[in-house]
């Protein structure tokens, strides 16, 4: 099993509520989005199977003749002109009735479509830059409904006696440094944090969290150096921490819609904020608090 | 300049046809227009020849290009010419209605000087050739074909699997003759191959086209050698095997179970004991070759004449020589059609239970002895070897030719050709008439220099998108991929346009025949025949330029009438339609689109006729999703030998 096969997997196994949406995917991550085929200018010339390393594209012996029908020919034309004539001929002759797509006979060469699986798309962008015919588009969504598909909400249970329980990534840098300073510092804030040292905040890898949430904690809370204070990238936008705030916010709305909301967090403190390090823990073991126990203890109690 | 001569084919067809209308409708169309009455006799081409220059370009409305096409050849002075065949496709079938049939001609010549204006000058090319054959050789077919060609001077080179001699050689077509035939024959060509280059061993690569394939030998001690050849002749001959059934009869299970030419070898010249029953038990699901059959035969009437009794359980004995049937009866061989169903051992002999089909009821006999006879396939290494070569193979495992009928000795790649048993089981005169012929054939490929033309394919790297459609459907292996580009091998080209029908973007055009002309012709009909014959409903006919043409010539010369609304449209080859000459042609307002291509596996060029059904059907499929009637559009397949067919298929109106 592969990285992403593994990162669905685990997608699936904490998931307690079937997702609805489609998500947005923030500006500065990558790996997660949606190919848009438009079947009309391809020329069935299999660039973009070729160049997919992850086959998440393969030939459709058929032709979407729906979309040969609605396509508007832009001025110019499309590169494929014999295709171009076909559309043009074929919306020329159009008579009444529904259209549907129908198959090539087999043996006849140069006709076809190209389909992509969702699940196994690294949003690597290849497909689009080896296409000839500008019939690929990487756009900024993420099908979360096809990827995780239905899920059967986990029987709740009641726990009397609860303490959550959360995991905190620290990067080794600043908000380590903050940590031993509240140390120092002599400041409490809750017992209910693990932390888990970086190398830096953007290294949190989102299989990670989902691993420790398919444990059965009951939040995760990244922490990093202050924006712009990234030891690794500085004031880059790619910065280790700038890149990570994206993809928390992004995990977090698929969070939402697996029924896991609330419970990823990402806040930064410097070496020198000892204090805002223990407000950002105790901020989020109240709200934790306040949302319960993590709906998957009680699919855990029933596995074991 | 733009020309049309009109002939009148002696005073005929303009009783047929308004000539003066003609005349008067086309001078727009053409700087000139000239009327003779005898353009195929020295009078009419005389004057064709005067009235022509250097860069004119020529419609001839007369007879049928096959007819006229012929004497004018020396005459006109470059291939920018047309032909309308007034005579055949129109005059001569709508006798009933000079008036319509007067229009079909004026379409006819507007779409012509359509055509002219597109028409460019064929492309000529010369390759050079290499005065050297490679025979793969390994049976007496390939001695043969190696012994001509030494005979007709060209350099050959004999490749054999290691330790062939005539012992091999005479075990190996043991079925192709009787062995005192077979023996003389082989002496004769060996005493004639002493001066051949022999080469043992076999083949790693072979690269280039015909006229110069590059071929690497590798001899049996380790000695590799790239040599050039100029074409190359398989003969790797066949192989005997044991039938399926052979494990059933007993065959290694029992001493008294033996293959037919085992026992033959083994009693050599004996004569029987007395009372010798041998079973022959021939495989009763597999089909028989005929030199299978007239093996048997000869094997069992020898058996038979020496005293032993032979049965001989069968189901169909194919061979060319009836006479073997009848001698093997006369001899005492005892013919029963069925099947050996069971055989038993015990120590009177073997019990065999027969089911005879014929009289459905079953029998036992007890043989001494049950003969199995093999069945004679291909070589092992046939496919191994067809493949390295990149020629086709059929179903049973054989070198599949190119047409059997016309083109018997020729592969699917140009410059390679097949003789002898590695085509079909052969017997030894028709595998040596095979030999023979491919020797002639590679002979014309060495001796001929390879200066060609026609109207060829022209690619566009700019446009092409290297998706290997048209490298796909080419039949002829004339189009492959080198460095990433789709590359052009004229020498291997037919010109049947296959390749342009299969590209999505337009990155092949066919000479003349680029898909603005085929658009611009269809109008000029359209428009044409909309001034003349108002709202009359109309078809195209696309016909392949072999057999669809010369049926529809055909229905000219037999008198089959048809409506006058339908206008045919030639194409290199039916395989050149695509979806959407089809479409545009429904798009200027035909009412039908008929495409005619040659008869099922009759193509000239392999494919085209199976390749225009799919398009068809595959159009026609398009038109029942976009709510169009699908029966507009229809495939058939038309030939010479069928004038009625045009008839058949146009939809004749009032």
């Amino acid at each position: 099993m592969d990285k992403r096969e593994r990162l669905i997997q685990k997608l699936r196994n904490i998931a307690v509520q079937t997702p609805t949406a489609i998500l947005e995917v923030p500006e500065k991550v990558e790996g997660f989005g949606s190919i848009k085929y438009r079947p009309e200018p391809c020329s069935v010339c299999k660039k973009c199977i070729e160049a997919c390393e992850v086959e998440a594209l393969d030939i459709d012996f058929t032709v979407q003749l729906p979309a040969y029908l609605d396509a508007t020919i832009p001025e110019g034309g499309f590169r494929s002109k014999n295709r171009e004539t076909l559309i043009s001929l074929l919306q020329t002759l159009k008579g009444e009735g529904d259209v549907q797509a129908i198959s090539v006979p087999t043996g006849l060469a140069g006709y076809g479509s190209v389909v992509w699986f969702t699940e196994k798309c690294i949003a690597c962008n290849k497909c689009v830059e080896a296409c000839p015919e500008d019939c690929l588009d990487l756009e900024k969504q993420y099908d979360l409904p096809t990827i995780i598909g239905d899920v059967v909400t986990p029987p709740s249970i009641s726990i009397t006696e609860w303490e959550p329980f959360i995991i905190c990534f620290v990067c080794w840098e600043c908000s380590h440094a903050a940590a031993d300073l509240a140390g120092l510092m002599h400041l409490h804030y809750p017992a209910n944090i693990r932390t888990v040292r970086v190398p830096c905040s953007g290294a949190v890898e989102p299989i990670q969290i989902m691993t420790a949430m398919e444990n059965g904690v009951d939040g995760v809370l990244v922490t990093g150096c202050l924006l712009s204070e990234c030891h690794y990238g500085g004031d880059d936008p790619l910065a280790g921490n700038f890149m990570q705030q994206d993809f928390v916010h992004f995990w977090q709305s698929v969070f939402e819609e697996i029924g896991l909301g609330g419970r990823l967090h990402i806040d930064f403190a410097s070496a020198a904020m000892g204090i805002r390090f223990t407000e950002i823990v105790t901020e989020f073991v109240e709200r934790i608090k306040k949302i319960g126990p993590s709906p998957l203890r009680g699919k855990l109690e029933v596995e074991s | 300049m733009k020309k049309l001569f009109l002939c009148t084919c002696n005073g005929t067809l303009n009783k047929l046809l308004d000539f003066t209308k003609i005349g008067k409708e086309v001078k727009a169309l053409y700087d000139v227009v000239e009327v003779v009455d005898n353009l195929c006799l020295e009078e009419g081409l005389t004057k064709l020849e005067k009235g022509l220059s250097e860069d004119d370009r020529l419609a001839i409305g007369a007879c049928s290009s096959q007819i006229i096409g012929v004497p004018m050849k020396q005459r006109i002075k470059n291939d920018l010419v047309t032909f309308v065949p007034l005579r055949e496709q129109v005059g001569w079938v709508h006798v009933e209605e000079k008036e319509s049939a007067t229009n079909k001609a004026i379409v006819l010549l507007s779409d012509a000087s359509v055509q002219l204006d597109h028409m460019e000058s064929p492309t000529e090319f010369t390759e050079s050739v290499v005065d050297r054959v490679l025979v793969m050789g390994g049976g007496i077919a390939g001695l043969k074909a190696a012994s001509d060609l030494h005979r007709l001077g060209v350099e050959v080179t004999l490749l054999e699997p290691s330790g062939q001699n005539n012992e091999r050689y005479l075990q190996t077509s043991v079925f192709m003759s009787d062995t005192d035939t077979l023996i003389n024959e082989l002496q004769a060509i060996q005493k004639t191959l002493k001066k051949v280059e022999r080469f043992e061993g076999t083949f790693g690569e072979v690269t280039g086209q015909t006229g110069s394939y590059d071929v690497t030998l590798n001899g049996v001690n380790g000695n590799e050698k790239i040599r050039e050849y100029g074409a190359i002749i398989v003969a790797s001959g066949n192989q005997q095997y044991l039938p399926r059934s052979a494990k059933k009869m007993r065959h290694g299970k029992s001493e008294r179970v033996v293959t037919l030419d085992s026992l033959m070898s083994r009693l050599k010249k004996k004569r029987a004991k007395e009372s010798s029953t041998i079973l022959v038990a021939v495989d009763f699901d597999a089909p028989m070759f005929s030199v299978e059959g007239s093996h048997l035969l000869r094997s069992t009437r020898n058996l038979a004449t020496r005293g032993y009794t032979i049965i001989v359980v069968h189901s169909d004995i194919r061979t060319e020589d009836e006479n073997l049937y009848r001698e093997a009866r006369d001899s005492g061989v005892i013919f029963i059609r069925g099947k050996v169903t069971r055989i038993r051992e015990n120590e009177k002999g073997l019990t065999c239970r027969i089911e005879n089909t014929l009289e459905s009821m079953e029998r036992e006999v007890i043989a001494d002895l049950v003969a199995i006879p093999q069945m004679v396939g291909p070589v092992n290494e046939t496919a191994l070897l067809a493949d390295k070569l990149g020629v086709d193979c059929d179903n049973n495992g054989f070198i599949r030719t190119r047409y059997s009928k016309m083109k018997p000795v020729q592969t699917s790649r140009r410059g390679i050709f097949v003789a002898g048993g590695a085509k079909m089981p052969m017997s030894l005169s028709d595998a040596m008439a095979s030999a023979q012929n491919a020797v002639l054939e590679a002979f014309k490929v060495v001796r001929s220099p390879l200066t060609r033309s026609g109207w060829i394919p022209v690619i566009d790297d700019e446009q092409c998108d290297v998706c290997k459609a048209c490298l796909e459907a080419c039949p002829n292996d004339a189009l492959r991929l080198m460095d990433d580009r789709i590359v052009h091998v004229p020498a291997h080209c037919e010109f049947c346009g296959i390749c342009v029908s299969a590209c999505p973007t337009r990155a092949i055009e066919f000479q003349s025949h680029r898909k603005e002309s085929w658009f611009a012709r269809f109008e000029a009909v359209a428009t044409t025949h909309r001034r003349l014959e108002g709202k009359k409903p109309f078809s195209f006919v696309f016909a392949c330029s072999e057999c669809a043409n010369a049926s529809i010539d055909q229905a000219g010369f037999a008198g089959k009438q048809y409506g006058t609304g339908s206008y045919v449209i030639q194409f290199p080859c039916a395989g050149m339609v695509s979806p959407i000459e089809i479409l545009k042609g429904l798009v200027v307002g035909a009412e039908h689109v008929i495409v005619a291509h040659c008869p099922p596996g009759g193509c000239h060029h392999q494919t085209g006729d199976h390749l225009s059904e799919l398009v068809v059907s595959f159009t026609r499929d398009m038109l029942r999703e976009i709510g169009q009637d699908p029966e507009r559009v229809q495939a058939t397949y038309m030939i010479a030998a069928m004038p009625e067919k045009m008839q058949k298929e146009v939809p004749v109106r009032g």
